[in-house]
């Protein structure tokens, strides 16, 4: 590291302490984002004074001009001035940076250290290069495993890489609105841990992620990219969901209609398996114990019994259209092969594999079915894990729109079965290997001890204030400074905070233009309304339309 | 008549001379407050009426857009002096400087503005061994002057740094310098007063007297009025440009020339001074009832080196007083709601209306302020600003009491003590309780 090479770009200014300090720029020298140094003398613990590099991210850039007068401007707006005419000075632009300081290193070791002394003020802020920059990121980080995820914001040189092992084992949130660059950065991890062949399971509500079965056999040859459909499946000891769907899609039950569903449970037995069938095995039976007059159930009149049969009725349409609209969803991508996704419990995996990309497509389903597919398939992976005869190895699961199936207590849908099952995969997630990825354009709405649990977070754009509390209550490395950062982000820009990175960082992910389903596209309805053409059925509606109408117009009768 | 209500009426409308009679009011009883406008609104009619006659009101033209782009091919000067005056018992530090604003309005960017440290001085007057001004042997009389030094230094630094610019031979349009163009040296004439360093001498004005430098030669007025003299064979127009007038020079000169002219007779003239001696009246006050705004008063050609006060008088100086340069005063109202400024040059311009449609102009930038907006610019930069006065006398606190300290004697660091907590008094200085013995 030749830090002579670097250039001078400014002067600490008056009061410094040992996190932050300010100083004055030379005018277009740096960017806010841009990682700076400053030569300063600490005590070492031998008693003494050692010169060191101290480190520091740009927070915040204002600019002023002392020799501008406010008045001044009122004058050149009113009599429609060009100031460059006038005497008024044009060129006094001050420009004060507030520095983070991010450490210190050592001559000739590049590992950042705290700094427990304050830097020198009127000392020389320097720009260090972009080589010696990306050298401290990356021996800072001292990962095995590192990710290439992009470039520092300010700086396109500075490739940015991101811990892996922590990635996989500590958790990680993303957050962002919508079309901020969530899912560009999730692609792009996933590209990186498909090269190193880390098995995932990909929640995939909007089909984001079918772009990796596409492109699969051209970029990842290596590796397997499943597409699952899901199968509501029900085991034989654990019939709870019942209960609940019918509270969530069916009609709300007086206590005896209750005490009929829950012995028509213990009544009717079922050894597992789909749970389509199994609630249209329920309604036959509840339908014959309601026809033969109560035999079985003495004290529960026969009306209470059809109550029961409607709502379990009304249950299996909803899953049914559900079904059917995943169906209709799939048949448009008539080029992906999708599966039914396999029983997590016996035949694990098919699920979760080495080199294993597994997608599981949840388009059409309600929050509370995708939250119980959820529940039961992560339930029964992370059952694996926990066995001593680990039958799977360690996976990363991807949850897209977490807010489904980890929502607040505030949002009142605590009862979704996925947020105990998550909460536990989470929280004991680091022992076992089940690291979670969670993304969502809402943080204030996730449940919060999940979303503490996230050791990293990588935030993109954000406006709703409401969000940017939530982000900077559950990290514990993303500063205020960072968050007021959040709404002036542009798409794919993005500020990762946590374990993966050691201190926060402004990135600009690097956009995977490959990995984008093509048969979803972009949401261009201007053109897709450009291009219809009537269906045929729909051409002979119209065709024939006209001939009824002149019908109905001839008619002078009055209707019987 | 209706011109004397409409005067009234604009004494009260009128903020520095409302001001003023507010004062009045708050001391005196109605009848005082109504003679006082009275007194006021006669005054302000009478000057009115022979400003008139004499034809010295002149309205200046100011188009903001037209103007500035017919006049950004020139280049303006802007000068003023700034001085920390730090006090501390013990030493008189004092850190002075001019700064220069030259502007270019369309240069290219790197030509277009500088700014200029023109002159600077660091030092403690107190020091026997600085380079400004000799030492005097008296330790009382260095003590009396110390404040005449301090304002003597900005003086000369101010004129010094205009003759510096005439030197380099730099090619102003227009130079303005914050404050009189020329002070009064009246209180510089004293007994006592030290004189120059040889070395500032030579530093300030390196063609002066080269060959004999004595005592008299360094003496403040004649190194003013050398300077002065070199400001007035300029080549480009030199302005110096107050604020708010404290005195009258302007109408009292007026009545004067009538009074020459046999125009007024001797008691008349005699009687109003007086009058605008006893009310404390202004030329700021009465021309900012008398003129509108953009009207401007023509200049008048003014000695401000009066001898014959008790200072003077008999001094040695008297006379070289008399060969200081006449001023020529003017006056311009900016806009409605702020005193007129004072316009003061050593020559009458021939190009006297454009000139004060350019001081004009500059001044229009700051609309409330009404003063030429590079003046303050520059009194931005020569300003010393707080944090280094404050953090000079932290340094000279610190030595003291390190000083005394290091002496180990028990009066000597209460003395210490006592002086840095001569204004705010401290803990350890605080009255001791019980009964003194």
């Amino acid at each position: 590291m030749n830090t002579k090479k670097w250039k001078s770009i400014g002067t600490v200014l008056g009061e410094t302490n040992i996190s932050e300090f300010y100083f004055s720029l030379k005018n277009y020298k740096a960017k806010k984002g841009d990682i700076i140094t400053t030569e300063s003398k600490i005590p070492s613990s031998e008693g003494n004074v050692v010169p060191v590099t101290v480190w520091g991210k740009i927070s915040s850039i204002e600019s002023s001009n002392a020799f501008f007068p406010t008045e001044a401007a009122q004058e050149l707006t009113n009599e429609n001035i060009d100031i460059r005419d006038t005497i008024l000075p044009t060129t006094r632009d001050e420009l004060i940076c507030k520095v983070i300081i991010l450490g210190f290193t050592l001559k000739d070791n590049l590992k950042l250290m705290p700094l427990n002394y304050p830097v020198r003020p009127a000392a020389t802020v320097s720009y260090p290069s972009s080589e010696d920059v990306e050298a401290l990121l990356i021996s800072d980080l001292d990962s095995e495993h590192p990710l290439f995820i992009g470039s520092l914001l300010a700086r396109d040189a500075v490739k940015i890489k991101i811990d892996a092992d922590n990635l996989v084992s500590r958790h990680v949130s993303i957050f962002g609105m919508s079309g901020s660059g969530k899912t560009v950065m999730v692609r792009r991890i996933m590209d990186e841990l498909l090269q190193k062949k880390y098995p995932m399971v990909v929640l995939d509500i909007h089909g984001d992620y079918l772009g990796f079965i596409q492109k699969q056999k051209k970029l990842y040859p290596n590796n397997q990219v499943k597409l699952f459909y899901p199968n509501l499946s029900v085991s034989s000891d654990d019939k709870e969901i019942i209960y609940t769907l019918i509270d969530k899609l069916g009609n709300s039950l007086t206590d005896p209609q209750k005490d009929f569903l829950s012995s028509l449970l213990e009544k009717v037995k079922y050894e597992g398996g789909s749970l389509l069938k199994y609630i249209e095995l329920l309604v036959r039976k509840a339908r014959e114990y309601a026809s033969d007059s109560s035999k079985s159930f003495k004290n529960i009149r026969p009306a209470s019994m059809y109550v029961v049969v409607r709502s379990l009725g009304q249950v299996a349409k909803k899953l049914k259209n559900m079904e059917q609209t995943n169906f209709r969803h799939r048949q448009k991508m008539s080029k992906l092969k999708f599966e039914e996704l396999p029983d997590a419990a016996t035949e694990p995996e098919k699920i979760v594999n080495k080199g294993q990309l597994s997608i599981l497509y949840l388009k059409g389903y309600e929050n509370l079915p995708a939250s119980a597919i959820v529940s039961i398939l992560l339930e029964n992976l992370f059952k694996h894990r926990q066995e001593v005869e680990e039958e799977i190895p360690p996976f990363l699961t991807i949850i897209e729109e977490a807010h489904n199936f980890i929502p607040s207590r505030s949002e009142d849908k605590d009862n979704l079965p996925s947020v105990d099952t998550i909460r536990k995969v989470i929280t004991e997630g680091r022992k076992f290997g089940t690291g979670v990825m969670i993304i969502s354009q809402r943080p204030s709405r996730l449940d919060e001890t999940i979303a503490s649990q996230c050791n990293s977070q990588i935030v993109f754009r954000m406006v709703n204030q409401k969000d940017q509390r939530a982000t900077t209550r559950d990290s514990e490395t993303l500063s205020v400074d960072d968050s007021k950062q959040l709404p002036n982000l542009a798409n794919g820009q993005g500020i990762i905070s946590g374990q993966v990175v050691n201190f926060s960082l402004p990135v600009q992910i690097k956009f995977d233009a490959e990995l984008i389903n093509d048969d979803i596209g972009n949401e261009n309805f201007i053109t897709a309304v450009e291009n219809w053409d009537d269906k045929e059925s729909v051409k002979q509606r119209k065709k024939f339309a006209k001939d009824f109408s002149n019908i109905t117009s001839i008619d002078k009768r009055r209707a019987n | 008549m209706s011109n004397e209500i409409d005067i009234k009426n604009k004494i009260k409308a009128n903020s520095s001379l409302f001001t003023n009679f507010v004062k009045n009011a708050v001391n005196a009883s109605p009848k005082v407050q109504n003679n006082f406008l009275d007194v006021s609104a006669q005054v302000a009619l009478t000057v009115q009426k022979i400003l008139e006659d004499a034809n010295l009101v002149t309205n200046l033209e100011y188009k903001g857009k037209d103007f500035w782009s017919e006049n950004k091919c020139k280049t303006a000067c802007f000068i003023d002096g700034g001085v920390d005056k730090t006090s501390i018992i013990s030493s008189a530090p004092l850190s002075i400087r001019t700064g220069s604003y030259i502007v270019k309005p369309d240069a290219a960017d790197k030509n277009r503005e500088f700014f200029e440290e023109s002159m600077v001085f660091l030092g403690d007057l107190y020091d026997p061994k600085n380079e400004l001004y000799d030492f005097a042997e008296d330790d009382f009389d260095e003590d009396q002057m110390l404040n005449k030094k301090k304002d003597g230094a900005r003086i000369i630094f101010e004129a010094v740094t205009i003759v510096k610019h005439i030197l380099l031979n730099r090619k102003f349009d227009y130079c303005f310098l914050h404050g009189p163009i020329e002070a009064t040296v009246m209180p510089f004439t004293v007994m006592g007063f030290p004189t120059f360093t040889k070395f500032a001498v030579e530093n300030m004005l390196p063609f002066y007297n080269k060959n004999k430098l004595n005592a008299e030669a360094r003496h403040f007025i004649n190194v003013y009025l050398e300077a002065l003299n070199s400001i007035k064979k300029s080549k480009f127009p030199t302005y110096g440009i107050v604020e708010t007038s404290n005195s009258a020079p302007y109408i009292k000169n007026l009545l004067y020339s009538y009074k020459s002219k046999g125009t007024i007779s001797e008691k008349d003239f005699k009687n109003t001074l007086s009058t605008i001696k006893k009310y404390k009246i202004t030329d700021s006050h009465l021309l900012e009832i008398i003129l509108q705004s953009g009207q401007a008063i023509k200049p008048l050609e003014v000695k401000k080196q009066i001898k014959g006060f008790s200072v003077t008088s008999g001094s040695a100086w008297e006379d070289k007083m008399d060969s200081f340069p006449s001023v020529h005063i003017g006056y311009i109202k900016v806009n409605d709601h702020s005193a007129p400024i004072r316009i003061e040059s050593l020559n009458q311009s021939k190009n006297l209306i454009k000139d004060y449609e350019y001081i004009l102009a500059t001044a229009r930038l700051l609309p409330n302020y009404g003063f030429p907006v590079g003046l303050n610019v520059v009194d931005k930069f020569a300003k010393i600003p707080n944090w280094m006065s404050k953090a000079s006398r932290k340094y000279y606190a610190t030595h003291l009491l390190k000083q005394a300290i290091r002496s180990k004697d028990q009066n000597t660091i209460s003395l210490a003590v006592k002086i840095l907590s001569k204004k705010v008094r401290s803990w350890r200085n605080r009255p001791l309780g019980g009964l003194a013995r």
